[in-house]
């Protein structure tokens, strides 16, 4: 249980543009749809986890971790970019491939339908603007909105991706991406790739690396990195609309009336 | 009586420098306060709408990073430099080539004007105060942070 400071009690709104919970701040904001179907198409799932649509994307996630190694999807893309296409016929698994497509596919239609939608219902939040919780605290967290620094999601992404989300709250999104980061890294054997690198020997460095697991890594550091950029902006702008609204309400007496006179110079 | 005017930033220190105020002496019903518009809040419509603002210059960036990673890590395989090099490079280059894409779109095509760098005043605070009051309620106001302060005495 956690202390709000705004209970939905009357249910008089029809819609609400954000909440403050004890995992995290959601709220509904525009985004380009093309953007978020690009993600999808970068990795299923990544798509609605930028709509803060949890399940659905943890869904499509493990889906496509489970079916893309199995089918050898990673390694066919390595050996196609590379040109050895005979390599390509013998990598992929027809028992697994085919259903590969039509997840696939779904994943970033699905996104980018739901984008749109997700858009038109914030326009309506946003004219109904109505009250929401913007403070909670709770037995196991506190969460309220303030103002963070973007760059410094940015940085800790590439360092670990999920600590970019850690550090706006999205706790979610943190656990998710920081699990999934030690099995992609431990499975791709890339920190001793990099170890090799340091040592100055090329070779062993790419002959100790895994192209299945390693090649889940570029998307997941981007999106991490994009995922946590754009909701630290948005929870900025939202800390700031709530504090707009704080103020009207609150510091704007109507008996109050700016006086003439003379500025007092220092 | 005297009138003191101040612009802030929003942040918590404006929540805090209010409640010092009050903390102070200074009634609810002496405070006032204006938050500004800095920007237009209209915005184009769903499919050709451009991302919440101030995120323009860095989706296409990481979009692009990424795809590049995908294809430079692969081809890195069977290049001298190997897939990490490799990755990294063509990561870097995609951001590069996705951010000056967008610069482009915003201060060529569209010459959209963005908001000052550094500080804006975002809140404009008017605080009404007696005059052995007005030292007090100054210091407070330039220790949370007043970007601009005036007396103004009638």
């Amino acid at each position: 249980m956690s202390v709000d400071n705004f209970r939905n009690i009357s249910n008089k709104y029809r819609r609400y543009k954000a909440h403050v919970s004890v995992l995290g701040t959601t709220q509904l904001h525009l985004r380009n749809p093309y953007i978020i179907a690009w993600w999808s198409a970068a990795f299923p799932g990544f798509g609605h986890l930028l709509l803060s649509k949890y399940l659905r994307g943890y869904i499509l996630f493990i889906w496509e971790v489970v079916v893309n190694v199995q089918a050898d999807i990673n390694t066919a893309m390595v050996h196609s970019f590379e040109g050895k296409f005979e390599l390509v016929k013998t990598d992929l698994h027809p028992r697994w491939m085919l259903m590969y497509i039509p997840v696939f596919v779904f994943g970033i239609w699905d996104s980018y339908r739901t984008c749109v939608d997700m858009n038109n219902v914030y326009l309506l939040a946003e004219r109904e603007d109505a009250p929401f919780n913007s403070y909670t605290v709770g037995s196991a967290e506190i969460n309220y909105l303030d103002k963070r620094n973007p760059i410094m999601s940015v940085l800790w992404s590439l360092f670990m991706p999920g600590l970019g989300q850690l550090h706006i709250h999205r706790v979610l999104m943190a656990f998710f991406s920081l699990a999934w980061g030690i099995v992609f890294l431990y499975q791709s054997r890339l920190l001793e790739a990099v170890q090799f690198l340091f040592f100055g020997d090329l070779q062993k460095s790419t002959a100790v690396l895994n192209p299945e697991w390693l090649m889940f890594m570029p998307s997941v550091w981007g999106f991490a990195a994009y995922d946590s950029y754009i909701n630290t902006v948005e929870n900025n702008k939202l800390f700031e609309y709530e504090q707009r609204t704080f103020l009207r309400k609150n510091y704007q007496s109507h008996s109050f009336t700016i006086k003439k006179g003379q500025v007092i110079a220092e | 009586m005297m009138q003191i005017m101040s612009t802030f930033e929003h942040s918590l220190k404006l929540e805090l420098a209010i409640s010092a105020l009050e903390l102070a002496g200074i009634q609810k019903q002496h405070i006032f306060a204006v938050p500004l518009t800095n920007r237009k809040v209209d915005r184009k419509l769903l499919d050709n709408l451009h991302n919440s603002d101030g995120v323009t210059l860095f989706s296409t960036g990481a979009a692009l990073a990424t795809a590049f990673a995908v294809v430079g890590a692969s081809i890195g395989f069977s290049l001298k430099w190997g897939p990490i090099y490799w990755g990294l490079i063509t990561a870097g280059s995609g951001f590069l080539i996705g951010f000056f894409i967008d610069l482009f779109i915003n201060k060529v095509i569209k010459k959209r004007k963005r908001l000052l760098r550094g500080k804006n005043p975002q809140v404009i605070l008017i605080v009404e105060c007696r005059e052995d009051q007005a030292d007090n309620v100054e210091n407070i106001l330039w220790k949370y942070l007043a970007i601009g302060l005036a007396r103004v005495q009638n």
